[in-house]
């Protein structure tokens, strides 16, 4: 096989700090070549010097055993390499066909656009995807996240992309679309194109890749074919040391009621919920999105009150209408959008953590800062958050250390239940342990943890229960033991309402 | 944040120290006690609302009515004490209770339907006008006894009265804005509405309590504005509004929220009122000054946002 695209020796420092030493990686026609490293790695600087984004302060890029210098991302996308960003660059009131031709849209001979050939060819492109039930003329804000990501791959394949890059793609997708983008990425090999498959997710890149290459604090740690390669072995490349086990869920001792929900419901998009939490129990809820799981949560903490049934905290019925009394009542809630929800990013970390307990760092109305330095100088201690002081600004840090803080405001507060809504989307595998096992620890003292996440493993892994949500409504229940994979998967896609349900949880 | 902060305040310090030299070369009655302290005295109303509008904006709002809340209030205030004939005192503090109204207003609209505050005062900016005009149906009202003129004539300690009141203003406010939990939740909201919501902060409270003080410091300010000039008329503080944003941001509040200081707002108020003044007695016509802090206002920004994006880097 002949290299695609080939990159020797490259390196490059911003400001002085190296963030790639003698990097050499290649893709060759008809490969899926996975890229994998922590947050910081350097897996996104390479992506960008391929990209025509950056350019490295030394080392050669050949195309095609050409040498080449990309001064844009125009050079590099007319080289035939194509970048899929993790967050999607497509203009949302611009049709499907509009978004694949931006910039590079077919013309008539007077020079004005051709819509029909345009239709036509985004049309091909999209059948090419196995995308037949994309529409052409559709507004791209009407589609969903998988749709949209078919359309920026369409786009990347308009312009005779030879080499395509996907930067951690299935990120924001669910199960169900994570397997017809896989598909996708598998017919675009066959057909010859070079893939880069940059993902944290393990079982993905074991389905997928031909060889991988490992980054680590800005060097190479290896390249190998998957084949020599297990799940343990790639996480210790990546991380540096063995990591044991992903998901530590210890068992734990399962105490009294915390939590109890009967036929809560907000408008239409919660329905007759009923569940009960207990003392050091992780209840996992898994469904597709938009089945109603963070609904439930905001339902639950205040933000958007229940407008039917009942909420009970120790057995005593309460009114919740606000996240003040949510947090009164010793509910924490790490949201499902850290970014908006969970952090004030422009802020720093000790204003961050002190957020929720303001009241109690203030003499009368006036703040302690001594007292707010030292609770963030201890959260930043007890939760390994790495950060240059109390006061980095929390934008700075990289998403598992931000996530970290988010847990630290929230778990200054002393909750005793805790709702976590995706904890570990988008972070790195190191970060991503620590957080399970911090899961499994607070468990162990006491806490109730009502979790929700699209990752099956994860749920599966550190759920003492997991509850299936569809259609706003609990649609099936499994212990520990009996839930699997395809059950679990099944009831969130097929199940038809309790039908599947095993017993009532109260 | 602190740093940048620091950093900008240093520029503005730095600045109005070269503006007060020059300003001083250009003219030997610059730079005297009893000019500075008049300028305090002519300072003091749009000072005193730029310290409320610090925290409207830092709270990522904005407030285009205060002027009008003032002229609004000052007509209240000659109705109430000359036409309904209630004693001055209260006929003064009634004044101040309805400016506190028409901001609770304003907080009402912004709040409950979610009107963006740009749009909801611009239309309050024309309502509070209007009230006023009606009200006053263009007659002046002028006779105040002596003692009212204290506030706005007078003198405490050889310092004008209304330079007292400011300063403890300002100093309340900076105690708030900078070590409150009140000034937490300002900065919080204003940074990102939705994560301070989702923190327990009770973002809608304050932003409400936020507008009513803009509206209750404009009328304290309504009240020093009349006693200044001993009278009364509708067309009172039209277009102070801008003066006060420009203060605010000239002091490195940043106008997308979450950022800026009282001390940075007390800076910008000397820096604008020292050119003012300062190039009215060295020659320069109005239409001269406005261009000039125009520009300076600019370049501030400029220079802090380089600034920042260096040490952000």
């Amino acid at each position: 096989m002949t290299a695609l695209i080939e990159l020797a020796g490259i390196s490059k420092s911003f400001a002085g700090i190296s963030v790639l030493r003698d990097i050499s990686f290649d893709v060759c026609a008809g490969e899926v070549h996975a890229l994998v490293g922590e947050n910081g790695a350097g897996k996104s600087t390479l992506i960008k010097i391929m990209g025509g984004v950056h350019r490295a302060d030394t080392g050669e890029i050949r195309v095609n055993g050409e040498l080449m210098h990309f001064a844009s991302p125009r050079a590099s996308a007319a080289s035939g390499i194509a970048v899929v960003h993790q967050e999607l660059l497509l203009f949302p009131d611009l049709s499907v066909a509009e978004n694949i031709f931006m910039g590079h849209a077919p013309r008539t001979g007077w020079g004005a656009l051709d819509w029909p050939q345009m239709r036509r060819r985004a049309r091909e492109l999209l059948d090419r995807l196995q995308s037949h039930h994309i529409d052409v003329d559709a507004r791209v804000g009407s589609l969903s996240v998988a749709n949209r990501q078919r359309v920026e791959i369409a786009r990347a394949l308009s312009q005779d992309a030879r080499v395509l890059i996907m930067d951690e793609p299935t990120a924001s997708l669910v199960e169900e679309d994570v397997q017809q983008l896989l598909s996708i990425v598998r017919l675009l090999r066959d057909k010859g194109v070079g893939i880069v498959y940059v993902s944290h997710k393990l079982p993905e890149i074991f389905a997928l890749a031909d060889r991988v290459t490992v980054l680590r604090d800005g060097a190479r740690v290896g390249t190998a074919p998957i084949g020599e390669l297990d799940e343990r072995k790639l996480v210790s490349m990546m991380v540096g040391r063995p990591i044991d086990q992903l998901f530590p869920k210890q068992a734990t001792k399962i105490g009294a009621p915390l939590l109890e929900l009967r036929d809560l419901g907000f408008g239409s998009v919660v329905r007759d919920v009923s569940l009960t939490l207990h003392a050091g129990e992780v209840l996992g809820i898994a469904g597709l999105i938009g089945s109603g799981r963070t609904e439930l949560a905001l339902t639950v903490f205040g933000i958007t009150p229940a407008t039917t049934g009942e909420i009970l905290v120790d057995g005593k019925a309460v009114r919740i209408e606000s996240p003040q009394q949510a947090r009164d009542l010793g509910i924490a809630y790490v949201p499902e959008d850290r970014g908006l929800q969970g952090l004030v990013r422009p802020q720093s970390i000790q204003e961050n953590i002190s957020l929720t307990v303001l009241k109690s760092l203030a003499t009368g109305t006036l703040i302690d800062h001594r007292k707010e330095e030292k609770l963030a100088r201890d959260s930043i201690a007890k939760f390994g958050i790495r950060a240059l002081g109390p006061r980095q600004i929390v934008r700075q840090l990289s998403g598992g250390n931000q996530q970290k803080v988010v847990l630290a405001k929230w778990l200054a507060t002393e909750p005793r239940i805790l709702i976590m809504d995706e904890p570990t989307r988008g972070i790195d595998v190191g970060a991503k342990s620590e957080i399970h096992a911090l899961m499994s620890a607070l468990a162990a003292r006491g806490l109730g943890i009502l979790m929700i996440s699209s990752e099956l493993p994860e749920v599966l892994g550190m759920s003492d229960r997991v509850l299936v949500m569809k259609n706003g409504t609990l649609v099936a229940e499994f212990d520990r033991a009996e839930a699997s994979a395809e059950a679990v998967g099944a009831a969130m896609t097929l199940a038809n309402n309790a039908s599947n349900r095993s017993g009532e949880a109260a | 944040m602190s740093r940048y902060l620091v950093r900008h305040e240093s520029i503005l310090a730095i600045l109005l120290v070269l503006a007060l030299i020059v300003l001083s070369l250009q003219s030997d009655r610059f730079f005297t006690v009893d000019n500075l302290l008049n300028q305090g005295r002519l300072m003091a109303e749009v000072g005193l609302i730029a310290l409320a509008m610090t925290f409207v904006i830092v709270s990522a709002g904005i407030d285009l009515s205060v002027g009008s809340i003032l002229g609004l209030v000052a007509i209240l205030l000659g109705v109430f004490w000359q036409n309904v004939g209630l004693p001055l005192p209260l006929a003064m503090m009634l004044g101040v209770f309805v400016g506190g109204l028409a901001g609770l207003f304003n907080g009402f609209i912004i709040t409950r339907f979610r009107v963006p505050p740009l749009i909801a005062t611009l239309a309050t900016l024309a309502l509070y006008r209007g009230l006023a005009e009606g009200i006053s149906q263009a007659r002046s009202v002028r006779g105040y006894p002596e003692w009212f003129f204290v506030l706005g004539q007078g003198e405490v300690l050889g310092v004008p009265t209304q330079l007292w009141i400011f300063l403890a203003c300002a100093v309340i406010a900076a105690i708030v804005l900078g070590i409150s939990t009140f000034g937490r939740a300002t900065y919080a909201s204003g940074a990102n509405a939705v994560a301070a919501r989702f923190s327990g902060i009770p973002v809608d409270r304050t932003i409400l309590l936020i507008y009513t003080a803009s509206g209750l410091i404009s009328g304290l300010a309504a009240i020093i504005f009349v006693s200044r000039v001993s009278t009364t008329r509708s067309d009172m503080g039209t277009g102070l509004e801008l003066d006060v944003i420009t203060a605010v941001v000239l002091g490195g509040t940043s106008i997308f929220g979450g950022r800026g200081t009282i001390i940075g707002t007390m800076l910008g108020l000397a820096l604008m009122q020292a050119l003012k003044n300062g190039l009215a007695l060295a020659g320069v016509k109005g239409d001269g000054t406005i261009v000039v802090i125009g520009l300076i206002l600019i370049a501030t920004i400029i220079i802090s946002n380089l600034l920042r994006r260096e040490s952000d880097g």
